[in-house]
């Protein structure tokens, strides 16, 4: 008895469901349907990234019995969103439907790129006649700018390095771009940008992509010690950014390798040690720390330095160096090429001494002992035979 | 210096004076002159002919431009230091190859000695003698190539190069005194001019061609093998280079490469590490000679041992007798 009156009053429910479904599915379309004409769209609610383009397919649907004129217009939609109706090839404002018909109109939206992230609804009005609710949701904050960034803009050296700076570039902008790097530096300077390498001076960067850009700066020598800003800008038609490199040069590093006398030229006999007098100039404003003497010689030579190191060369300072080169005792007469290099870190300097190499007189003088020897046999026969 | 002309020469240069007038006004000398001269000029032909050919871009000698006169050849004909180191052994045979025989064979040798001078004055003023008109004669030569050459290209000699073909004639002279002394030395050594004049020649020829071929052949048989250390391989080329050196042509013929070419620093096989780092450039002089030195002083002793042998030959020998 209970199941039954319980069994019964589920039916009654759900036919009370069933109607109120019913009168819901009639109310919302209920205005289009009152005036006979029909606006449809399958697509109502699309979510869209920034800059993106939306083609709505728009049914117009003639339910009467009657031609109907329908004049077409889009209200709510945000003002720098551009949007065309367009229809067989023309931008429509009306469109005419036949009894029983549908025609269609395609409405392109364009979504700009600057735009904020959320859910933006419009209409599609014929007025008098129906509308068509529309919603477009912009998944992602909308933006049109570019960022140029680097971790470490400030860089110290001397004047004769090559500052290497590491930065970012990126295109916060929903289409590719083809930036144009440029740098505002002190006349002389050299900059130059490499990307993936390779010296460039534009580069192609996609959409929300980033790419890592080496600038490298190049001072002129004679720099004097400051403070240099080095403006860096990369810049398309439509954004630019720029970045502030700053450059702080302390001095420069340059070195000299001489002789006190400047000439370059001995004469060494084979298998003798000749002592060559060497001066190590820094010529350059920063100071210069453990400068390596070395050298290469021909096979067998022998080249050692007192002293072998300089720990610390100040700027316009000098250290006399004593180079003792011992040729190979096998070594033929003529002209052999002795490079000394004076080398530090950061500079190096390079000597070439051209020694003549002369052959020992002894066997010059064993030679003149063996004619001297032969003469004086030929002495002794005149002493013995000559005069009698 | 009247004092000087009228005072009687020394009968050791009376000799000396019979001597040159002797050979100057002899046929073969004449012979041998006019050889060397048609000879010399040829050489200076082809030298001057194909000097524009010989200049090159690096050429560690180019700068040694006049010495090429004395170098350069086309092939067609020898240089002209090649022309002295064949000819200058004939030159020198010729000339001294019948100095003692003859003159004993003719019994003149006797008459002089029965005049009062010292026996040894006749031995010393046919060697000087013969020297005096070898001397003349190859400095004339050289000078005489130099002038023409000045004469047609027009680019006088430096210092250096003057001097270079200086010490060359020198050596020339000293070349061919070698041959003297050794042909005077068979001159007394044999009673017939003709053996000592083909004795001498015999010399010269085996020298000249058969000796190079034995030096082929020895080298060729003692030739080491492919796997041999570079050690082995150098001693062997100098052991070659050695037996080459034992004739007095190859020590004329070194020292006057090395002199007339500048660039020449090494004689020898050279390894890789002595010439690692040379500078291609040209010798001084003095290192030039110094280089040649062990030739120069082979030829000196060699020339100076030929004569005391023939002088203690000559004041042993019983000339009486015809």
């Amino acid at each position: 008895m209970l199941a039954f009156l319980s069994l019964a009053r589920a039916k009654k429910l759900k036919s009370c469901l069933v109607y109120l479904f019913f009168l819901g599915f009639m109310g919302s379309p209920s205005l289009g349907l009152a005036q006979g004409v029909t606006l449809y769209t399958p697509y109502t609610k699309i979510s869209v990234p920034p800059g993106q383009s939306i083609d709505y397919s728009i049914d117009i649907i003639n339910n009467g019995s009657a031609v109907r004129n329908a004049s077409l217009t889009v209200v709510g939609l945000p003002k720098d969103w551009p949007y065309e109706l367009k229809s067989g090839g023309w931008s429509v404002g009306q469109v005419s439907v036949l009894p029983k018909e549908r025609k269609n109109v395609s409405l392109q939206v364009q979504v700009p790129y600057k735009v904020n992230k959320g859910s933006y609804t419009f209409q599609v009005v014929s007025p008098g006649m129906g509308q068509l609710p529309l919603t477009v949701v912009v998944s992602e904050q909308g933006t049109f700018n570019t960022e140029f960034n680097s971790t470490q803009p400030n860089m110290e050296g001397a004047a004769n390095s090559t500052f290497t700076f590491n930065a970012t570039l990126r295109n916060s902008t929903a289409e590719d771009q083809v930036y144009a790097l440029q740098a505002q530096a002190p006349p002389g300077w050299n900059v130059s940008f490499k990307a993936d390498y390779k010296q460039v001076s534009s580069v192609n960067i996609e959409s929300y992509k980033t790419k890592d850009i080496t600038i490298e700066i190049k001072p002129t020598d004679d720099t004097k010690a400051g403070k240099y800003k080095v403006p860096v800008i990369a810049t398309t038609n439509g954004t630019s950014a720029d970045l502030a490199l700053e450059v702080v040069v302390t001095g420069s590093y340059a070195m000299e390798l001489t002789t006190p006398s400047g000439l370059l030229s001995g004469e060494i006999t084979a298998g003798d040690t000749k002592n060559i007098d060497l001066t190590v100039k820094n010529t350059g404003s920063a100071e210069i720390k453990n400068v390596q003497l070395q050298s290469s010689a021909p096979s067998k030579w022998e080249v050692t330095f007192e002293p072998q190191k300089i720990d610390n060369l100040i700027p316009g300072g000098y250290v006399n160096v004593k180079a003792s080169i011992k040729a190979d005792r096998k070594a033929i007469p003529g002209d052999y090429v002795v490079n000394i290099d004076a080398k530090a870190a950061e500079t190096s300097s390079k000597v070439s001494f051209r020694m003549a190499v002369e052959t020992s007189l002894l066997w010059g003088w064993l030679g003149i002992l063996i004619v001297i020897l032969a003469l004086g046999a030929v002495y002794y026969l005149f002493k013995k035979y000559g005069r009698r | 210096m009247a004092s000087l002309a009228n005072k009687p020469l020394h009968p050791f240069w009376v000799i000396v004076n019979k001597e040159i007038r002797d050979y100057v006004s002899s046929w073969r000398f004449v012979i041998l002159l006019v050889l060397i001269l048609l000879t010399c000029f040829g050489s200076l032909y082809t030298s001057i002919t194909n000097l524009g050919k010989s200049i090159k871009a690096d050429d560690p000698d180019g700068a040694f431009f006049f010495l090429k006169l004395f170098t350069v050849s086309d092939g067609s004909l020898p240089p002209f230091h090649v022309f002295i180191g064949f000819l200058g052994p004939l030159l020198g045979i010729a000339l001294g190859f019948d100095a003692i025989n003859s003159e004993q064979h003719a019994g003149t040798l006797s008459r002089v000695m029965a005049q009062p001078i010292h026996r040894d004055y006749l031995i010393n003023a046919k060697f000087v003698a013969a020297l005096i008109v070898i001397g003349t004669l190859f400095f004339a030569l050289g000078f005489m190539v130099m002038g023409l050459g000045l004469f047609i290209v027009g680019i006088p000699p430096t210092a250096g190069e003057f001097l270079r073909i200086l010490f060359f004639l020198l050596l020339s002279v000293l070349y061919v005194a070698f041959w003297l002394n050794l042909s005077i030395l068979f001159s007394i050594r044999f009673k017939q001019a003709a053996t000592s004049a083909l004795t001498a020649i015999a010399i010269w020829l085996f020298f000249t061609v058969f000796y190079q071929i034995i030096v082929n052949l020895i080298a060729r048989a003692i030739i080491p093998d492919g796997a041999s250390s570079p050690q082995q391989m150098m001693a062997y080329q100098n052991l070659v280079m050695n037996m080459l050196r034992i004739v007095p042509s190859q020590l004329y013929s070194d020292a006057t490469t090395t002199l007339l070419m500048p660039s020449v620093r090494s004689l020898g096989p050279l390894t890789m590490e002595q010439v690692y780092s040379a500078i291609p450039s040209p010798l001084p002089l003095g290192q030039s000679l110094l280089l040649v030195w062990p030739q120069l002083t082979g030829l000196i002793a060699a020339t100076v041992l030929c004569f005391a042998i023939s002088y203690y030959l000559f004041m042993r020998k019983e000339i009486r007798s015809r």
